[in-house]
């Protein structure tokens, strides 16, 4: 017996042994085998059927960059660039901004807001569909729209108004619809970072004679932006991508003025059934992600060995 | 006889199968029973339809079913929001094989009958002998290029204007207005009476055209309106311009609303402000509209509602209405042709025409017993009958344009000027030069 091993190895024969490799690459075959068939395969299809032109039930013909072409000359598309970069931005800056104070306040008494953050929270866990009927109940033209009823129940009937039909106000409450849902996470991403500063920073502000506001100022101002920063990063890759709420609320209306990439996505792909250009946009909502990605992995993966 | 064979080596083997089995069927002396027996196995139904319209499709499968009893029906029922074409478009391309479906958009029988999936239906229209129940415009109406595919089993005026009679009453309004003027000089009757925008336009999702498409049979006529569909003449024409602008006048009047309120109106709320919440009068949008007032709003047919006809424009095409019809077509991959085949010889006969018109809809068949129809109903199918029809401009319209259409007039209904019309019409002419 080869002393060198525990009796338990030495028992297996050595055409049953793995090497280090081997036994990697069978320990990682079935999330391979998943992120292939779940990721990778349906990505490869997208990129080939985004270089053809695929148009309902009809026979489907090579197109090469014809779709990129036509929805970079295409106004409609344009214009969903617009608006997901107003929508994106819009959503992230107000759900971190609001996230941010709110956190801020809540850590100057963790305690005591523990319902009250939990209740923030919740919105979170709330899925987008959900919250977009919610919200919809809210902003109703007629006189069973929440907001509405409230303005007229005021005195202010005059000031009663649809607010989901206008181009200038859709928008707005699509943003302040989906900030709502989305201010959990940065609030909970950036208490954590206050909940983290040592205690001897804090103390040695008190001693210091730091009143509320400049600690929080000149303190936890600066030591939350790791949070602040993952916040950013996680709201604008979910807004990015919004679908769910636009869907339920204004079907990229009135008149296509609230219409992101993806719900043009969608309109190409399952209402025209245009396949292949629907397949083309996904590709440059993927390379816009990408883009807004990159900073954080890079700068995540820049002390990896 | 070899020329007679030669005719029949185009067609599919499953059509001649169905075209021998019908004509089996016929030529049996004691018929029925022993027709019935002949027809068995599982017959699949791609269903897309929902609440009342889908109950109606139940009985009349299960009429079928009693009819003939070897028969199972299996239904493969496709789920979606607004246009279900997309939904029925990938059960189909995902290789799910039915027998038979319903279609409501001429459109999309064209696609579906390019890409091989329809089964043409002139052999059974011969040897079931529909001609005897069906009036030749219904098999036009389901015909692409001489070939017919679709079986009309109900049709509806999109013409016809609902209204509450109570709200007439309130306004002191006796009699429906039959002319332009009379209807525009009962709408400051009714803003009077308390009801701020009389007319209901929803246009959320999609714009309501149905005010337009009438408006534009009545102003250039039912070729003009089709030469339109089919892009012979561009949508920036004259015509296309004085519907609009006529559209336009009861919006400027405030007859219809603020935009704003149109654009965030669906189509069912715009229902439920007339019918429901009391707050508007008037509601263009089809026959649907009956059995959802008679099984959603609890209201009692002529009694408590009603309908009536367009007003005349005195523009020579007074005679023209919009209507709207819904077809069985049956597919060429299809594992039961014979069932299918059979069930649309059902849906020409009294029985399912009977259970059609109980749910408040209207068949085109000759069998149909007329004195089911309800008073709307009357109204409805008297002026169709007497009426050139063209169906709904928009459901003739590719895919691609029927969007850019709805939406430009939603773009439309935001400014009524003449300026946006202009806009909104070179907008729907240049998606149509690409889209045709």
């Amino acid at each position: 017996m080869d002393q060198a091993h525990p009796p338990a190895l030495a028992r297996v024969p050595r055409r049953w042994r793995l090497g280090d490799a081997s036994a990697a690459a069978l320990l990682l075959a079935p999330a391979m085998l998943l992120f292939t068939v779940a990721t990778l395969y349906p990505l490869v299809e997208t990129v080939r059927i985004s270089f053809w032109d695929i148009q309902g039930l009809r026979k489907p013909s090579f197109a090469g960059f014809g779709n990129y072409i036509l929805l970079f000359s295409d106004a409609g598309f344009r214009n969903t660039l617009t608006t997901t970069l107003l929508f994106t931005a819009g959503v992230t800056i107000l759900s971190v901004s609001i996230g941010w104070v709110v956190a801020m306040l809540c850590a100057l008494a963790p305690r005591q807001t523990l319902v009250f953050r939990m209740m923030f929270f919740a919105a979170f866990g709330i899925s987008e569909s959900v919250s977009g009927y919610l919200w919809t109940g809210i902003f109703r033209s007629d006189s069973g729209g929440l907001l509405n009823s409230l303005i007229q129940h005021l005195g202010f009937p005059g000031f009663a108004f649809a607010w989901l039909g206008d181009e200038k106000t859709a928008l707005w409450v699509l943003i302040i619809a989906s900030a709502w849902s989305a201010v959990g996470l940065p609030l909970m991403l950036i208490f954590a970072a206050i909940q983290s500063i040592p205690k001897s920073v804090l103390e040695a502000a008190y001693m210091d004679g730091a009143k509320s506001f400049s600690t929080m100022r000149f303190i936890m101002v600066p030591l939350s932006l790791p949070g602040v920063r993952v916040s950013v990063f996680i709201n604008l890759l979910t807004a990015l991508r919004a679908f769910d709420i636009i869907y339920v609320m204004t079907n990229g209306g009135p008149a296509r003025a609230t219409e992101t990439v993806g719900y043009f996505i969608y309109r190409e792909s399952m209402t025209q059934f245009k396949l292949g250009y629907g397949a083309a946009a996904t590709i440059v909502l993927l390379v816009a992600f990408l883009i807004v990605s990159a900073p954080a992995i890079m700068q995540r993966t820049a002390g990896a060995k | 006889m070899s020329a007679g064979l030669e005719n029949f080596q185009g067609i599919r083997r499953r059509t001649f199968l169905a075209g021998t089995g019908g004509l089996a069927l016929a030529a049996m002396t004691n018929g029925g029973a022993r027709a019935a027996d002949e027809v068995g196995g599982e017959l699949a139904v791609l269903n897309w339809a929902g609440g009342t319209e889908l109950e109606m499709l139940h009985n009349l499968q299960k009429a079928f079913v009693a009819k003939y009893p070897k028969v199972k029906i299996r239904e493969v029922n496709v789920t979606g929001q607004g246009d279900m074409r997309p939904g029925m478009r990938t059960a189909l391309m995902g290789g799910e094989k039915v027998d038979l479906f319903v279609n409501t958009w001429p459109a999309f029988r064209k696609e579906l009958a390019d890409a091989g999936i329809l089964r043409p239906i002139d052999d059974q229209w011969k040897t079931f002998n529909w001609d005897k129940r069906l009036d030749a415009s219904w098999r036009k109406l389901g015909s692409l290029a001489d070939v017919t595919y679709g079986l009309t089993y109900t049709f509806g005026d999109r013409s016809g204007i609902w209204y509450k009679k109570d709200h007439m009453a309130k306004a002191g309004i006796a009699e429906m207005p039959k002319t332009w003027d009379e209807f525009t000089a009962a709408l400051p009757k009714l803003q009077k009476a308390g009801f701020a925008a009389p007319i209901a336009i929803p246009g959320k999702y999609w714009a309501h055209a149905e005010w337009f498409e009438t408006l534009l049979l009545r102003t250039a006529g039912v070729e003009a309106s089709s030469k339109l569909a089919a892009h012979q003449i561009p949508w920036t024409d004259a015509i296309v311009k004085t519907a609009l602008k006529k559209y336009a006048s009861l919006i400027s009047g405030g007859f219809c609303g603020a935009p704003a309120d149109m654009l965030s109106t669906e189509w069912d709320a715009a229902c439920d402000q007339v019918f429901q919440a009391n707050a508007k009068n008037f509601v263009l949008i089809g026959m649907w509209l009956n059995a959802r007032a008679k099984d959603d709003y609890k209201l009692v047919e002529g009694k408590d509602y009603s309908l009536f006809q367009f007003p005349a424009l005195g523009m020579g095409h007074d005679d023209t209405s919009s209507v709207d019809s819904k077809e069985f077509v049956v597919t060429a991959n299809g594992a039961n042709p014979k069932a299918a085949d059979a069930f649309l010889d059902f849906c020409t006969t009294a029985d399912a025409a009977n259970i059609i018109a109980k749910a408040g809809l209207a068949s085109p068949s000759k069998e149909v017993d007329a004195s089911l129809y309800g008073d709307a109903q009357k109204i409805a199918t008297a002026a169709v009958a007497k009426s050139k029809v063209q169906f709904v401009l928009g459901d003739l319209l590719p895919g691609d344009l029927v969007d850019e259409y709805r939406v430009q007039l939603q773009k439309f209904l935001q400014d009524p000027s003449d300026a946006n019309i202009d806009k909104v019409l070179a907008a729907i002419e240049a998606k149509a030069k690409a889209s045709y």
